[in-house]
C-alpha cells in the first residue's frame, strides 16, 4: 500500500510530532494554569504565548536558527556544553513544531483548567493538600479530557507544520522530511502530482483522524471521570 | 481542646466584615446571621482560604497574624471546613474521596476509614461515584472527609442548607453524635433559629458584618442586638434541653422557645398534660411594633418569652413579679 519511501516520510511525520509534542505540553500545561487564574503582568505571558500564531511561520523558523542556530546564543552553547547540534535536524524539525503547535496546547489546557471549579481546589487545601500537590491530585485529571483533547488535535497539526520547520530544519529525506515537506518537494519534480496527491490523501486522513480522535477521546475521558 | 481566637478586619468591595470573637474548645459554636451578615467570609478568613487584617490564633498557634505579615497556608492549619455543596471530588469514588483525606492527615491523628464510615453509616456507598450520591449522602461523606483529615478545629458552612426537614434534623442529630463521639470543636454557620439552638453551646451573632451578640447561647439570645436579628415570628428564648424530648438522649444542649407558641396563664391549669406547663415569674413585659407584648417569664429551664396582646395583659395583670404558668405545644418545638 505505502512504498518504503511513503513509509519513511510517515515515519519521519510521528517522530517529529512524538518529539514535539513531549517537549510542548508540560510547558503548555503549566503556562495555561498561570494563564487560567489573575497575576500581575498576564497579558505580556498571554501574548508571547500566542506570537507563533501571529508570526508568519517562516520568521518563527529564522527567529530559531538566529537562537539555535551554530552561531546562535543557544545553540552554540549546546554544542559546546553537550555537542548537539539542533538546526537542521531531527530534533531540530520537533523544536520548531513544539514551538508551533505550543499556543494550540496552551488555549486547550487554559480552557479546560478554567472550567475546574475553583472551589474543589479550596477543598482539597483544607484537607491539607499544599498547591502543587493539589494541581497534581485535583487540577490536572480534572483538567486532563481538555487536555488530551487538544494534544491529540495539535499531535495531528505538528505532523502538517510546514514553514518554520522547512526554514530551521531544511527538507532532509529520512530525517526532517515530514508529510507536507515531502508534499513540497514532490511538487518541485516535473509529473510529481499523482504522488502528491497520494501524500496529500495520507495527510487529510492523519488530520480528520486526529480531530475525530481527539473528540472521542474527550468524551469517553469526561464520562469516566464525572461519573 | 484549644479555643479560637480571631479578631479580624477584611473588605470585599462595598461589603467590611469586623469581627473579633474566641469560640471555645470544648463545645459547638453557632454563627447566626441573615445572608449578607459576613459568615461565609468569616470561615475563609478563619480557614485561611481569604486574606484578612488582623490575627487568627488556635490555643496558642498563630494561624495568621498581619501585625507580623504571617498567612499560614490553608493546608497548614489544621482547619477542616465541611461547605455547604460538600464539594466532593468528582472523579473519586466515595471512598477515594475520604482516603485523599487520609493520606494527608499527621500520622498520629489516623482514623480509621472503616470505622469512620460506619460511624456515618455511608459503609456501603463507598465505591460509587460520587455523583450517584442523593444530597443527603454526600454531606455525609463530606463529613467523614473532613472527619479523617484529623482538624484540631472544624468549621461547618451551612452543611444543611440543601437538606429538607427530615434529612435536615437527622444530619443535625450526626452533627452531634460526631461531636460528642470524636471531641471535636466545631465551629457551625446557621441561618435558622432551630438549627442553631439545637447545635449550638456558644452562640456568636453577625449582623453588617458586625458582631451583634455573642456568648454562651442562653445568654447571648438575650442581648438586645440578637432579637434584631430575628424574624418577629421567630421572637422567642432558649429553654436548655432538659423539657419535652421524651426519653432518648439528643445531645441537644437548648430549644428554641418561639413567643407565639407560648400561652400563659395566671393560675395552674388543670387537664392538660404537665410536661409541657412550666412555672414562673414575670420578669418584664416589653410593646412591641406591632402593638403586641412580650412577656419574659423565668422559670426552671430559663427565661422565655410569651407574645400576648395588650389587653391580655391588663386581664391578666401581667406585671413584673406576676406568677405565671406558661403552657408549651410540643409539636411546636420540633421544627
Amino acid at each position: 500500500m505505502l512504498s518504503a519511501a511513503e513509509a519513511q516520510i510517515l515515519s519521519t511525520s510521528f517522530s517529529v510530532a512524538s518529539l514535539a509534542l513531549l517537549w510542548s505540553l508540560p510547558l503548555a500545561i503549566a503556562c495555561a494554569f498561570l494563564l487560567a487564574r489573575q497575576f500581575p503582568g498576564k497579558f505580556l505571558l498571554d501574548g508571547l504565548v500566542h506570537l507563533p500564531i501571529i508570526l508568519p511561520p517562516v520568521l518563527t523558523g529564522f527567529l530559531l536558527l538566529l537562537l539555535f542556530g551554530r552561531n546562535g546564543p543557544i545553540g552554540h552553547w549546546l554544542e559546546q556544553v553537550a555537542g548537539i547540534h539542533v538546526a537542521f535536524t531531527r530534533q531540530g524539525a520537533a523544536l520548531a513544531t513544539a514551538v508551533m503547535i505550543f499556543p494550540m496546547l496552551v488555549r486547550a489546557s487554559r480552557i479546560a483548567f478554567e472550567a475546574l471549579d475553583p472551589r474543589l481546589l479550596e477543598a482539597a487545601a483544607v484537607l491539607r493538600a499544599g498547591p502543587l500537590d493539589r494541581f497534581f491530585s485535583i487540577a490536572l485529571p480534572l483538567a486532563g479530557p481538555g487536555i488530551l483533547a487538544g494534544a491529540v488535535t495539535a499531535f495531528a497539526a505538528g505532523m502538517g507544520e510546514f514553514g518554520a520547520v522547512i526554514t530551521f530544519a531544511a527538507n532532509i529525506p529520512g530525517e526532517t522530511q515530514t508529510l507536507p515537506l515531502a508534499i513540497y518537494a514532490v511538487l518541485q519534480q516535473p509529473g510529481g502530482e499523482s504522488e502528491a496527491m497520494r501524500l496529500a490523501g495520507l495527510s487529510f486522513t492523519l488530520a480528520m483522524s486526529g480531530l475525530i480522535g481527539a473528540e472521542f477521546l474527550q468524551r469517553w475521558m469526561t464520562r469516566r471521570l464525572k461519573g | 481542646m484549644n479555643p479560637l481566637d480571631i479578631d479580624i478586619r477584611l473588605t470585599r468591595g462595598a461589603f467590611r466584615l469586623e469581627a473579633k470573637i474566641r469560640a471555645p474548645g470544648d463545645g459547638i459554636t453557632v454563627v447566626f446571621g441573615p445572608s449578607g451578615s459576613g459568615k461565609s467570609s468569616l470561615l475563609s478568613a478563619i480557614a485561611g482560604l481569604a486574606p484578612c487584617e488582623g490575627h487568627v490564633r488556635l490555643g496558642r498557634e498563630v494561624l495568621g497574624d498581619s501585625a507580623v505579615d504571617l498567612h499560614m497556608p490553608p493546608n497548614e492549619r489544621g482547619i477542616g471546613m465541611v461547605f455547604q455543596d460538600a464539594r466532593l471530588f468528582p472523579h473519586l469514588t466515595a471512598r477515594q474521596n475520604i482516603a485523599y483525606a487520609f493520606k494527608r492527615s499527621p500520622a498520629h491523628k489516623r482514623r480509621d476509614i472503616g470505622e469512620v464510615a460506619r460511624f456515618f453509616d455511608i459503609a456501603a456507598l463507598l465505591d460509587r461515584p460520587v455523583n450517584n450520591l442523593s444530597g443527603g449522602e454526600k454531606s455525609r461523606v463530606a463529613l467523614a472527609r473532613a472527619l479523617v483529615a484529623a482538624p484540631d478545629f472544624l468549621l461547618l458552612d451551612e452543611p444543611f442548607a440543601a437538606l429538607d426537614g427530615l434529612r435536615r434534623r437527622a444530619f443535625i442529630q450526626v452533627l452531634l453524635d460526631m461531636h460528642a463521639r470524636f471531641a471535636l470543636p466545631m465551629l457551625v454557620v446557621t441561618h435558622n433559629i432551630d438549627d442553631a439552638a439545637a447545635l449550638a453551646s456558644y452562640l456568636v451573632a453577625l449582623r453588617d458584618g458586625q458582631v451583634a451578640a455573642a456568648g454562651p447561647f442562653d445568654q447571648a439570645t438575650r442581648e438586645p442586638g440578637f432579637a434584631a436579628l430575628l424574624d418577629p415570628r421567630d421572637s422567642g428564648a432558649a429553654a436548655s434541653g432538659i423539657l419535652l424530648h421524651s426519653g432518648a438522649e439528643t445531645g441537644q444542649k437548648y430549644l428554641w422557645l418561639r413567643a407565639d407558641h407560648i400561652v400563659l396563664a395566671t393560675e395552674r391549669p388543670v387537664a392538660i398534660s404537665a410536661r409541657n406547663i412550666l412555672e414562673g415569674e414575670v420578669e418584664s413585659v416589653r410593646a412591641e411594633q406591632d402593638g403586641s407584648r412580650l412577656v419574659e417569664l423565668k422559670t426552671s429551664v430559663g427565661v422565655i418569652l410569651s407574645r400576648v396582646t395588650e389587653e391580655a395583659v391588663a386581664e391578666l395583670g401581667l406585671t413584673p413579679g406576676r406568677r405565671a404558668w406558661a403552657l408549651v405545644k410540643v409539636h411546636a418545638l420540633q421544627h
